[in-house]
């Protein structure tokens, strides 16, 4: 069953206004990454932007996290705009970002010790996320480089589940894992955000995980926005029910249209 | 088990080293036996009685401190240059190139120089002006000796840490900014541990340098005390037991740096995975 909640979710929270970013190179002195972007996430909606390799999806997120300035328009978050990246944002990179000189414990509450948060509620807070990402806790004390790769991406969630940010912004956070793996994180992030309801702008290239994920998908290519089709499934889908099939082949047809334009 | 094998297979090489040198003394008079050096050995805190200097203990003492004074001047000045070089694109066009023909220079080369700008200046005759003298270890600490032991040891810290500082990830840091990080805090939470490593290594050359050019700097004219000092005097009589004693005791002194930077560097960087 989906559980939103009609009255909340209209009002956009973290907006793109025709972002743009343009690069300078010697031989292209006018690259665009991104094009005339605009998207408004809504609050506690999961919103997915897919689209092939270099089509500036990351560019986006990376914008959106104030890593990096748009050369046109601008991003806002709660109306005001984006000039640096914000506690109020979380994001959750392909490698999850860990720290491989910290444990688990010290990544996954590295956001608390930044803010100067006490060993004792670090930790309890560390343990709470750790538990709820489904890692054992004899984890805790083990280093990056000692767990596998869908382990550590568990551990980047704790991180972003730690810091309690309301907007979670991910960069095909199960990229390169296998498909078992991939499918098990999936369900755990929806379980995750049927709790907390974050406002999540989710990135991938893969046309069943925006299917499976998004309550809304735009599709990009080339730099801009081709096109955005809802899912208006209930979360905890069936891959194989017809309406999910159905959804996952509108997207395929979108991003077609797009590479044909190409 | 692992130890007594390492300890067995670690002598193999010094036991043989000591089978030739028997077999040598005793088809020579100058090569001292293995007997007299161990009794030079057996006494190291009293003062060889035919020979102009201190004892073996206080020798290697003296050292040690002309070491450690140098090697921890390279250290601080070695590191605080690594992190210029390191973060500031500027700072290494600035720095790169001396820096490379400098590492070329033997430090020991530097020694006449470091005698004329520091003369024979220790910092006992700073702080105390006429009074040094009765500053005894103070004033065997001459600013010309520790200056070259600066210089053996600053450029490897320097470029280790440079390395390091370069090599460390922008994921990295950008991960530590997401979650609010001020300024000095991406220092503190990445850069420094991220490049802990190289500096360590740094660190570890620049010590094995510094006791190579301060026994090397204490055999130059001028020095009236340190193990250096000790073999160049029994060089001078003729009586071998005594450097072949300092040199034993060099590098045992040696081998105890080597450990404790070994171990060191393994604290600061046992998160990273083992390379097969």
């Amino acid at each position: 069953m989906d559980t939103r909640e009609p009255t909340e979710t209209q009002s956009g929270v973290l907006e793109f206004e025709s972002v743009g970013r343009r690069f300078s190179t010697p031989a292209r002195p006018d690259l665009w990454a991104v094009r005339d972007f605009s998207l408004s996430c809504r609050l506690g909606e999961i919103t997915c932007i897919v689209g092939p390799s270099g089509c500036g999806k990351t560019t986006l997120l990376r914008i959106a996290a104030g890593l990096e300035t748009a050369t046109e328009g601008r991003v806002k978050l709660h109306d005001s705009t984006v000039c640096g990246p914000s506690r109020g944002v979380g994001l959750v990179s392909q490698e999850g970002g860990l720290l491989p000189w910290l444990t688990v414990e010290r990544n996954v509450s590295l956001g608390l010790s930044i803010v100067g948060a006490g060993r004792s509620e670090r930790r309890k807070r560390a343990a709470r996320a750790i538990g709820r990402v489904h890692l054992p806790p004899e984890v805790s004390g083990s280093f990056p480089h000692e767990l596998s790769g869908g382990m550590r991406r568990r551990v980047g969630l704790a991180r972003v589940l730690c810091s309690e940010a309301p907007v979670l912004l991910m960069d095909e956070p199960f990229g390169g894992l296998d498909e078992q793996i991939r499918r098990s994180l999936q369900k755990q992030l929806v379980e995750l955000w049927t709790q907390d309801r974050p406002t999540i702008l989710f990135i991938t290239h893969s046309i069943e995980e925006a299917a499976m994920l998004a309550d809304r998908v735009v599709i990009m290519s080339m730099a801009t926005r081709i096109a955005e089709i809802e899912v208006d499934l209930p979360h905890r889908r069936d891959p194989l029910s017809p309406e999910f099939l159905e959804h996952q082949l509108k997207i395929r047809q979108a991003l077609l249209v797009g590479s044909e334009r190409d | 088990m692992t130890l007594i094998r390492k300890i067995v297979l670690g002598s193999l090489v010094p036991v043989c080293l000591l089978a030739i040198w028997h077999a040598m003394s005793l088809s020579s008079s100058v090569a001292p036996s293995i007997g007299s050096v161990v009794g030079v050995l057996a006494n190291p805190f009293s003062a060889p009685r035919d020979l102009d200097t201190t004892s073996l203990a206080a020798g290697a003492r003296i050292s040690i401190l002309r070491v450690l004074l140098g090697f921890s001047m390279a250290a601080i000045t070695g590191i605080g240059a690594g992190f210029l070089i390191g973060a500031s694109r500027r700072g290494r066009e600035i720095l790169a190139p001396t820096m490379s023909a400098a590492l070329a220079i033997s430090p020991i080369a530097w020694l006449p120089v470091s005698i004329i700008v520091f003369g024979l200046s220790t910092p006992a005759s700073v702080i105390f002006g006429p009074e040094a003298w009765r500053h005894n270890t103070l004033d065997q600490l001459s600013f010309a000796v520790v200056a070259v032991i600066w210089y053996g040891a600053f450029f490897p810290i320097a470029m280790n840490t440079a390395s390091g500082v370069r090599g460390v990830r922008k994921a990295h840091i950008e991960a530590v900014s997401v979650l609010g990080a001020t300024r000095t805090q991406r220092l503190t939470k990445v850069v420094l541990p991220a490049s802990m490593p190289a500096i360590f290594t740094g660190l570890r050359i620049g010590a094995g340098i510094s006791w190579r050019v301060i026994v090397a700097a204490e055999i130059f004219p001028g020095t009236r005390s340190g193990l250096g000092y000790m073999i160049s005097e029994s060089h001078e009589i003729g009586e071998y037991r005594y450097a072949f004693a300092a040199i034993v005791v060099i590098g045992a002194i040696g081998l105890v740096l080597d450990g404790i930077f070994r171990l060191l560097a393994w604290r600061v960087g046992h998160w990273r995975p083992k390379e097969r």
